[in-house]
């Protein structure tokens, strides 16, 4: 028992404080990741439903490509592929030296673009399952395109985005550990390391699968609370 | 239509020669009506004979193919496309705005169903019209009073039976201060014992001197709340008159044949 606690305790002794920043920065990448990939969908469905074939074969090109080839590949293909443009850059502007992309940036923007293109075919199936009515109602009382959007498109997509998104996020989360493989100090990174400095595999890889599963159960209410608030008027009060 | 075209007249509604196509399908071929205040025109007519596609041509839910229309003595600006494609607004903003003088009532009612009955009314006057929040909601509480349900203002469209939801329609309707009512089908559907309570209320709006557009199929209604009738037949008026004109002297046989199957 004692043991333990000195494993876990917060100071230089113990692990618990190194656990702890592993997993804000897992969140914290899973978070900014989310964030680009809700943008990256919205504009990926905005394409596919549009009259413009150039955008709807691009946006079909993206999904396409990014759902058909491996995350971790596109993880390396941002860290060290980004790594050796930067560095040729730099050196054309006469800057010798070591180049370093940041690990938590290539991270976030490769997961960012991998889960664009999942909520892509999420918000698209979103927006054709309301009902044609609900925008020529909206169109019918002289609401322009904007209007539109923000007050009957993008709240009932939401509704029918929810669950989907729900399970994007958790899928996300999980996802964040292929970025320690680059060498960020996420969760998994954190535990991997305190394994090899105690030689407590199962300690510590057991403290980080409670922490992942503390995340998502979080993650879980808050959905849950989400999707009641966004099927308001849909399921009998 | 050239820019040098005669000015329409300042009527409520004015729609000159009409046409609409849906791929090889002549709809509309040649509709022309005028609406005047207080002017309560019924359509009626088989279905396919194109008056609802009418109804929605007016307020360009579907693009005419060409004709004129022009609310309150503003003519809306088409664009006349090159390689025959159809014409497209000139100005969607003047769309927008004519639409807000169009009050319209559809068959499977659309109301915003993430919104309460309240909210639904009030949506349009505040972010299209920028009334005052306070303001649009005394008046939507008249409204929903005036079409009886008040005591739904909270509650969520699908909580109501399908009479309650058309006449919360009908209010989000009249809370723009229309120029003219369309009403596309406004009971067909409905259970028959929720008809009476919707055809009240537009008959007290007639009696109250709105101009109004009905597409119906409820011949006994257009009878007695119509100054005019219209019968479509193949997309072309094939009789046009008072409702004693046509429902007591048909003069073309195809109203006749129309009569004596639906009423």
């Amino acid at each position: 028992m004692t043991d333990l606690a000195t494993a876990f305790s917060l100071g230089a002794q113990g692990w618990g404080d190194e656990l702890l920043a592993g997993m804000a920065t897992t969140a914290q990448l899973a978070a900014t990741a989310y964030a680009c990939g809700l943008v990256l969908g919205l504009a990926g469905a905005a394409a596919k439903l549009s009259g413009a074939w150039l955008l709807r074969a691009l946006a079909d090109l993206y999904t396409t490509v990014v759902r058909g080839v491996p995350e971790i590949l596109i993880l390396f293909l941002l860290f060290y592929g980004g790594a050796s443009l930067v560095r040729g850059l730099l050196q054309d502007l006469g800057h010798t030296g070591p180049v370093e992309v940041s690990a938590f940036l290539a991270g976030a923007i490769a997961l960012g673009v991998v889960s664009g293109a999942y909520s892509t075919e999420l918000f698209r199936g979103a927006i054709l399952a309301i009902p044609r009515g609900q925008l020529e109602a909206g169109r019918a009382v002289g609401m322009g395109p904007w209007l539109r959007f923000r007050r009957i498109l993008f709240p009932q997509m939401l509704r029918y985005a929810l669950p989907g998104l729900g399970n994007l996020w958790l899928v996300m989360l999980k996802d964040t550990a292929l970025v320690s493989v680059i060498g960020l100090n996420d969760l998994l990174r954190v535990g991997y390391i305190a394994m090899g400095s105690t030689r407590q595999p199962f300690t510590f890889f057991l403290a980080v699968a409670l922490m992942f599963l503390v995340m998502t159960i979080v993650s879980m209410i808050v959905l849950h609370r989400l999707e009641r608030w966004a099927g308001q008027g849909v399921r009998r009060a | 239509m050239p820019d040098t075209a005669a000015p329409l007249p300042s009527a409520a509604l004015v729609i000159e020669d009409l046409h609409k196509r849906f791929g090889t399908l002549d709809v509309l071929r040649g509709i022309s009506l005028t609406a005047r205040d207080g002017d309560v025109i019924s359509l009626i007519g088989a279905s396919g004979s194109g008056k609802s596609t009418f109804l929605r041509c007016i307020n360009l839910l579907e693009t005419p193919d060409q004709g004129r229309i022009a609310v309150n003595g503003e003519e809306i600006r088409m664009k006349h496309r090159t390689n025959g494609r159809p014409p497209v607004p000139a100005d969607p903003r003047q769309v927008d705005r004519l639409r807000t003088r169009l009050g319209m009532v559809f068959q499977s009612f659309n109301l915003w169903t993430h919104m309460t009955v309240l909210e639904n009314v009030i949506e349009a006057p505040i972010h299209v019209l920028k009334v005052p929040r306070r303001d649009a909601v005394a008046r939507a509480e008249a409204l929903l009073d005036k079409v009886g349900i008040g005591d739904k203002a909270k509650h969520y469209p699908n909580h109501l039976s399908g009479g309650q939801q058309q006449r919360a329609a009908i209010a989000r309707a009249l809370a723009m201060q229309p120029k003219v009512l369309l009403f596309d089908e406004p009971t067909s559907a409905l259970d028959p014992e929720l008809v009476g309570e919707v055809l009240r209320v537009i008959r007290q709006l007639a009696e109250e001197g709105n101009t109004m557009l009905i597409v119906t199929h409820e011949m006994a209604f257009a009878r007695e709340v119509s100054s005019e009738v219209v019968f479509l037949h193949q997309g072309r008026i094939e009789e046009r008159g008072t409702p004693a004109e046509l429902f007591d002297n048909p003069r073309t046989d195809r109203m006749r044949q129309f009569l004596s199957r639906d009423y």
